[in-house]
């Protein structure tokens, strides 16, 4: 059996923390694990670090890095299912608050404002987050993963803004005008050119992207005609008299 | 023949637990060669599988650890909790079912009459 030195241990923990593994439980695990077949398999006068390249090779398809990247993967969908289930509440609560919520406003009945408020914060801070954590394990590519981001946290802060709009709270406007603008001029044009380079996703996201081009539009539209300008006020109570 | 990883994933987790029901504690490395052995080196368990799985198993607090230092590195044993027990009955009974519903699905076996 082979008798590993310190300076060769601390060689390979040196080389597994250089390929990126970060996690030092991973680290420590992996040390051993190496040292073991080392010291079964090699021969007392054999090539070490030639003999630990060979091997450490088999540990992944393409860098050393993978191994962690599937542990951390594991470790935070270990929760996957609960997870789910909390989406899924939470996405019927929220709806069933704001249904609730915009009757009891429109009726001017007490009570309105609390479910308003909690149906949108549930909406936009536990609804929208979860559905995005899921949705990112389905999706490969860094790019496709950042550009669905941005668009959750556009939707979060467009749905912030209808709150505060709702409750006159100081802000609504840039919260909402914000989530617009970064939807129509930032958001669109980054998730439409990305899907239709793809040919397979080039139908559906055609598709999005008018709906969408429709939602931006009528959203602002909606924001502008909501409130008349001052002189729109003046020339109408002037043909009044 | 050696069976492939995508054939072996979905069963890795059953596979430790019930090596560790049977052997009380045990570390990755001695968890790869025992599977080796037992199966005439028909399934080889991957590092870059086993230790994900043996990382997860321990948050869901199925595994308990202890550690022990050779030199200067240090070992890390693994073996069931309570919790643990019971999920590895669970798991086994679970799979030997996908087993037989298996059997039947792809007709292995010649129909009873």
């Amino acid at each position: 059996m082979y008798q590993l030195s310190d300076a060769q241990v601390e060689y390979i923990l040196n080389d597994i923390r250089r390929n990126g593994v970060d996690m030092e439980d991973l680290q420590l695990n992996l040390l051993d694990h190496i040292c073991c077949i080392i010291e079964h398999n090699l021969g007392d006068k054999d090539d070490f670090e030639g003999f630990y390249r060979q091997t450490i090779k088999q540990f992944y398809n393409r860098e050393l890095r993978e191994i962690e990247d599937e542990t951390i993967q594991l470790l935070t969908f270990k929760n996957y299912y609960a997870m789910k289930r909390l989406m899924m509440a939470s996405g019927i609560f929220s709806t069933l608050a704001f249904i609730s919520g915009s009757l009891f406003k429109w009726m001017h009945w007490p009570g309105a404002g609390i479910m308003l408020v909690l149906g949108i914060v549930t909406f936009s801070l536990i609804f929208l987050p979860l559905m995005f954590a899921l949705k990112t394990k389905e999706i490969n590519g860094a790019q496709d993963k950042l550009i669905t981001g941005l668009g959750f946290l556009l939707g979060m802060m467009h749905c912030m803004g209808i709150l505060f709009k709702v409750q006159h709270w100081p802000g609504a406007n840039i919260l909402m005008f914000g989530g617009i603008i970064g939807l129509a001029f930032l958001f669109i044009p980054l998730y439409f050119f990305n899907g239709y380079r793809q040919p397979e996703k080039r139908f559906n996201t055609i598709l999005t992207t008018i709906i969408l081009i429709a939602v931006a539009g009528s959203q602002f539209t909606l924001m502008r005609v909501h409130k008349p300008q001052a002189n729109e006020v003046r020339i109408q109570a002037e043909v009044q008299k | 023949m050696i069976f492939s990883t995508e054939l072996v994933k979905g069963t890795l987790k059953t596979i430790v637990l019930k090596l560790l029901e049977d052997n009380t504690k045990m570390y990755g490395y001695e968890i790869t060669q025992t599977v080796k052995e037992m199966t005439g080196e028909r399934i080889q368990i991957t590092e870059g599988a086993l230790y994900p799985t043996l990382h997860a198993l321990e948050s869901e607090g199925l595994l308990t650890t202890e550690t022990e230092y050779i030199g200067k590195r240090m070992r890390k044993y693994y073996s069931l909790s309570q919790k643990g027990k019971g999920a590895t009955r669970e798991r086994v009974n679970e799979l030997a079912d996908f087993m037989n519903t298996m059997n039947m699905l792809l007709n292995l076996e010649p129909k009873k009459a």
